[in-house]
């Protein structure tokens, strides 16, 4: 009896994909904690190999610095990633960010690459000082191009297109959908070039949009949706916003029915504009789904959202 | 090996150009004609121009927000610079930089910084990408004291060892970081243990000849480069432009105001470009090493050069 091949997770779609664009750089200098020690940052950096002109480094415990030494690599015309084991470690490289990226694209003569992978600690078993989870915002601190790795489609077209290529951006992963099973949404039958969105299903009868780390929510409900006979459309926002949410406010204004998600435990949502834009448009039904906090927010307890999809489908039909 | 005439009497004209220089941006300043926040470094010029001196085609310059002697050093004129205080498009970054983050790439000076601390780890990386490129340069970080306060500073300076970067964190030590004194706000740092305990090697420039910190930094690039190794330099200068404010009960000799930013009132633009007869003033210094009516001579002459540059 043949074997059942084993579905592939999340964590090794992101790393297998990762694996072959660091392989396949020239002078790429990968750097970072324990990125070729012990758990390889739990499995984030496994594999890795660079090619003969480029260096693996395992870093010092110096997240500010890091940040700084990725620019300077980049100032000096190089390639540089550096893979970190949680986005909260980077508020400790915020001068660098902000600052020397501002000089950086305002001088415009650094020719370089840099790219910093966090992984967004999501679990909300980590406690206190792991409680931020809300990558665009984040990002929108100095707007800087940051990417949600959420899915098949958009891990491979996003490293695809933004790793190692000139210039700076973060690209985040969640750890949260680690050994969950890697969501294959198929090609977006709309998206930008550089994946800031996309679009997986088109239909008339419910607009979802997920932002942050919440499309596994999101594609749920559409698949639940669609198996009591409906056809919702999904959208995926990937990048900091507000975007050009031109294509989302076509679809609601022919569904007139909204469902947005957002797992982010900021004040400040990503969908908050996109939201603003969407009421005004008469809408039958808008459904916003975010993480509620209790007054135990700040304890180790779970960031996974409960969500009542038979709930949410006999409201839209209501 | 000692210095030729011919070397010193060149030298010697760059710290007269770099002071003339700075004393007609203060003029400017004074008259309220500089669109951009400016720190003088009056008082710097000697290791401004000996860094300058011993720079080599791509060798690459990180100074801070007080990079003001660096970039005339570097840059060979006054006119750039001050069209880039009055924000023309003229300016030597064409209006991009102002005066704290003025780059002049051409010339080595890749990056500036006016956040204390943040242009450490960047100078590792670029000094990274050099190693990685087999180059044979150095990468010089210029920083204040009050920068040797931040974390970043061992930081950058362990991960320089760790990598074998060879990176010369240079420590332009006035002693004052804003209008703090160094005592009125920490406990001493002795760099050189501080060096030592990283296995760095360190340096102590002080006196303001910039014959000898020409030999001394000739020799820390060569050692830096050719063992791939951080170097940490102290430098002691005093940011001349000091002044009292009037006497108050509390303070009756007038309260001490620390030269920081803005117009320098009490400097004024003379022929002759001495501010202080004192190891402080590196226009003093020179007196020490040539006649001073040959070094009088050469600052007329600058003078009339540096004001038919700006007219």
């Amino acid at each position: 009896m043949p074997e059942t091949p084993q579905p592939i997770t999340y964590l090794q779609h992101v790393n297998g994909t990762l694996r072959k664009a660091v392989g396949a750089e020239e002078g790429l200098v990968v750097f970072g904690q324990n990125v070729s020690a012990g758990s390889r940052i739990s499995g984030f950096t496994k594999g890795f190999a660079v090619k003969e002109n480029g260096i693996i480094i395992n870093s010092t415990n110096t997240e500010n610095s890091l940040v700084g030494f990725g620019f300077g690599i980049m100032i000096g015309g190089g390639k540089a990633a550096f893979f970190m084991k949680q986005l909260d470690f980077l508020f400790l490289g915020i001068d660098q960010l902000v600052n020397t990226y501002n000089i950086i694209r305002n001088s415009a003569h650094a020719k370089g690459s840099f790219t910093i992978l966090p992984v967004t600690v999501d679990m909300g078993y980590e406690g206190a000082q792991s409680s931020s989870n809300n990558f665009a915002d984040f990002c929108s601190i100095a707007r800087i191009d940051g990417y949600a790795l959420t899915n098949k489609y958009d891990v491979e077209r996003i490293i695809a297109t933004h790793f190692a290529k000139p210039g700076f951006r973060i690209i985040s992963v969640s750890q949260r959908m680690y050994k969950d099973e890697i969501i294959d949404p198929g090609e977006p039958m709309v998206t930008d070039k550089d994946m800031k969105f996309a679009q997986y299903k088109d239909g008339p009868d419910t607009t979802i949009v997920s932002f942050n780390f919440s499309f596994p929510y999101a594609w749920k409900l559409g698949l639940e949706l669609e198996k009591a006979g409906k056809t919702p459309a999904v959208f995926n926002v990937n990048y900091m916003t507000p975007i050009d949410w031109a294509p989302i406010l076509e679809s609601i204004k022919r569904t007139k029915k909204l469902v947005i998600f957002d797992d982010s435990k900021s004040e400040n949502l990503s969908c908050f504009s996109l939201l603003a834009e969407a009421r005004s448009l008469d809408l039958k039904k808008d459904i916003f789904i975010r993480r509620t906090l209790g007054d135990d927010w700040l304890n180790p307890v779970s960031d996974v959202m409960d969500i009542d999809y038979e709930a949410i489908s006999q409201e839209l039909s209501a | 090996m000692p210095t030729s005439s011919d070397t010193k009497k060149k030298i010697a004209e760059e710290i007269i150009r770099l002071r003339i220089s700075q004393m007609i941006v203060n003029e400017e300043y004074k008259a309220k004609r500089l669109k951009v926040s400016v720190h003088l470094a009056l008082g710097h010029e000697a290791i401004a121009v000996a860094v300058s001196e011993i720079m080599e085609q791509g060798d690459n310059l990180l100074p801070s927000h007080r990079n003001i002697t660096h970039n005339l050093a570097r840059a060979g004129k006054l006119r750039p610079i001050l069209d880039e205080y009055y924000l023309r498009p003229t300016g030597i970054n064409a209006a991009h930089s102002g005066s704290m983050n003025m780059l002049n790439p051409e010339r080595g000076i890749v990056y500036t910084s006016s956040i204390l601390g943040n242009a450490f780890p960047v100078a590792t990386g670029v000094a990274l990408s050099v190693k990685r490129n087999g180059k044979k340069n150095a990468t010089i970080v210029i920083v204040g004291d009050g920068s040797m306060e931040e974390g970043s500073f061992y930081e950058s300076m362990l991960m320089a060892r760790s990598m074998g970067l060879p990176v010369i964190f240079l420590i332009e030590n006035n002693e004052w970081s804003m209008s703090t004194h160094i005592d009125q706000r920490r406990s001493p740092i002795d760099a050189s243990l501080f060096s030592k305990s990283l296995d760095i090697r360190y340096e102590l420039l002080q006196g303001n000849n910039p014959f000898g910190y020409i030999e001394k930094l000739k020799d820390v690039r060569a050692y830096s480069i050719e063992n791939n190794m951080p170097v940490c330099i102290e430098v002691k200068v005093a940011t001349l432009g000091e002044r009292r404010l009037p006497s108050t009960p509390e303070f009756p000799e007038g309260e001490f105001i620390n030269y920081h930013a803005g117009p320098a009132p009490e400097v004024s633009l003379n022929e002759w470009p001495m501010i202080k007869e004192s190891e402080e003033d590196p226009v003093f210094v020179l007196t020490k090493h040539i006649e001073q009516s040959v070094l009088e001579e050469d600052a007329r002459r600058q003078f009339v050069i540096l004001q038919k540059e700006i007219a």
